[in-house]
């Protein structure tokens, strides 16, 4: 397995900056539309949450796979011709602001609405008590299911080798073709994935043990 | 499902008249870029060696880009067999440059180049199996290969004629027909025979091939869409495999990556 290393070493590291820049840049895209989208099931009108709803049970109930392909081979007929990797950041950023909205959604609404009151009653306007009151403890409440979204997003990346982006499973895929070696193939593969993983999560750790200590006042 | 959505797709994609004043090739030539759409997972016709996609096809791809397109930038988009005739319906890529082998549905739906070479079915067994030594002691093992592909119609033809019918598996590519062939989950893989000469020559401790071959004789093209537009990058590409068979180029790959010369005509057989 070493010499299959050593000999891939290139390729490998090519497919793992794939994996990381689709993952990290759908991620990316992903938290503005997911605020969004928190923004609009909470709000007021029934109309904006019924967009909402019926935007996060299209893309939280179909699978990854279909969705992929769907942006890929269908967005050419409406005249939207995306590169394949540009199609699968788009795909991946969608599928993951529909979750990441849920996450922000349900950090909004941790916070104790006796705090909301108080900060009302102390003369804080809507915008400050959001801003001093609310986000900073969303953010804590929210942080680990957060890691565990793009964790879970780097994982779901794997399959856009469907709509011809390179990516480490499809270049582990190639190198068991190529030396019909595949259990020593997807075995770096996986070695690689799960660094990616300790990598990621303990990053997330750092920063909650981080704000734990600065938030308690 | 995948299937379904994907014929969806690629009908939906036919449907719309593109109009434009260019053809696909003035386009192609204009732009500078030819984009083709590949399977590199198909060792010895076109596999992935650091990083690049290399093998037979690559080798006439040279030739063919620098006596018929100059200047013009190859790009090789490499996913999966299932994606690859969709896509090209799909207008996702110019052409297809990946063995595609010659069915008569496909020369309904797609324009099939020259035969780029020999595609007669064979069957691979392990090494140390016994119990199959023709094509036809497949009967009642169990038998994989590539879903979606012509080889796979092709086992399911033979698989009629037998007395017990193997249990055939199908497999999103040959890799991990290999595989499951080397983990004794079945005991044979059809596929075309240079394709499974390459896998007994990289594992001969594994897998064997059985002669010998079954079926009709059948061969590998390549595929364009057969619309007007791309009339004449099909014509293009026709021409130059023409010349490239005619000149005996086509014949020193094959010794390159085969380790022997194949008989090819210059047309296909009429159907």
């Amino acid at each position: 397995m070493l010499d299959l290393l050593t000999a891939n070493s290139d390729v490998l590291l090519k497919g793992l900056l794939t994996t990381l820049g689709v993952s990290l840049l759908a991620i990316a895209l992903g938290a503005p539309l997911g605020l969004l989208l928190a923004t609009a099931s909470r709000h007021p009108s029934t109309a904006v949450r019924g967009v909402a709803r019926i935007y996060l049970s299209f893309w939280r109930g179909t699978p990854i796979l279909v969705q992929l392909l769907l942006i890929f081979y269908l967005l050419p007929l409406i005249r939207i011709n995306l590169p394949p990797a540009g199609a699968a950041v788009v795909a991946l950023a969608f599928n993951t602001a529909a979750f990441q909205s849920e996450i922000y959604r349900a950090g909004l609404a941790a916070i104790p609405v006796g705090e909301i009151e108080a900060a009302k009653m102390l003369g804080l306007t809507r915008r400050q008590s959001l801003i001093w009151i609310e986000i900073p403890q969303a953010i804590r409440i929210m942080l680990p299911a957060l890691v565990g979204e793009i964790l879970a997003l780097v994982r779901n990346s794997s399959l856009v080798s469907v709509i011809a982006v390179t990516d480490l499973t499809r270049r582990a895929q190639q190198i068991a073709s190529s030396t019909f070696k595949p259990l020593e193939s997807y075995a770096v593969a996986l070695i690689m994935y799960v660094a990616i993983a300790l990598i990621l999560s303990s990053i997330g750790m750092w920063l909650e043990r981080r704000m734990r200590c600065s938030g308690t006042v | 499902m995948k299937f379904t959505l994907l014929m969806a797709a690629a009908t939906l994609a036919l449907s719309p008249a593109v109009v434009s004043a260019q053809d696909l090739l003035a386009r192609i030539k204009a732009g500078g870029v030819l984009t083709v759409g590949t399977e590199a997972r198909f060792p010895p016709f076109e596999f992935v060696e650091n990083g690049e996609i290399v093998g037979y096809s690559a080798d006439i791809m040279t030739e063919i880009m620098s006596s018929a397109l100059p200047g013009v930038v190859l790009k090789r988009l490499d996913l999966p067999w299932q994606g690859i005739l969709p896509g090209l319906a799909a207008e996702r890529f110019d052409y297809v440059v990946t063995s595609v082998t010659v069915t008569p549905e496909r020369r309904e739906a797609y324009y099939l180049s020259v035969p780029i070479a020999d595609a007669t079915m064979a069957v691979l067994k392990r090494a140390d199996d016994d119990s199959i030594s023709t094509p036809s002691d497949m009967a009642g093992h169990p038998v994989g290969s590539q879903a979606g592909s012509a080889q796979l119609a092709a086992l399911e033809r033979f698989a009629g004629t037998l007395d017990s019918a193997p249990d055939i598996v199908s497999y999103t590519d040959f890799s991990e027909a290999y595989a499951d062939l080397a983990a004794r989950r079945v005991d044979a893989v059809v596929n075309s025979l240079p394709n499974l000469l390459e896998a007994a020559r990289q594992r001969p401790d594994v897998f064997a091939v059985v002669s010998p071959t079954f079926g009709d004789p059948t061969y590998f093209s390549w595929a364009g869409r057969m619309d007007e537009d791309s009339a004449s990058l099909n014509a293009l590409f026709d021409a130059e495999l023409k010349r490239l068979i005619k000149e005996g180029t086509l014949t020193a790959l094959q010794e390159k990556w085969f380790g022997g010369p194949m008989d090819l005509p210059t047309e296909l057989p009429t159907k």
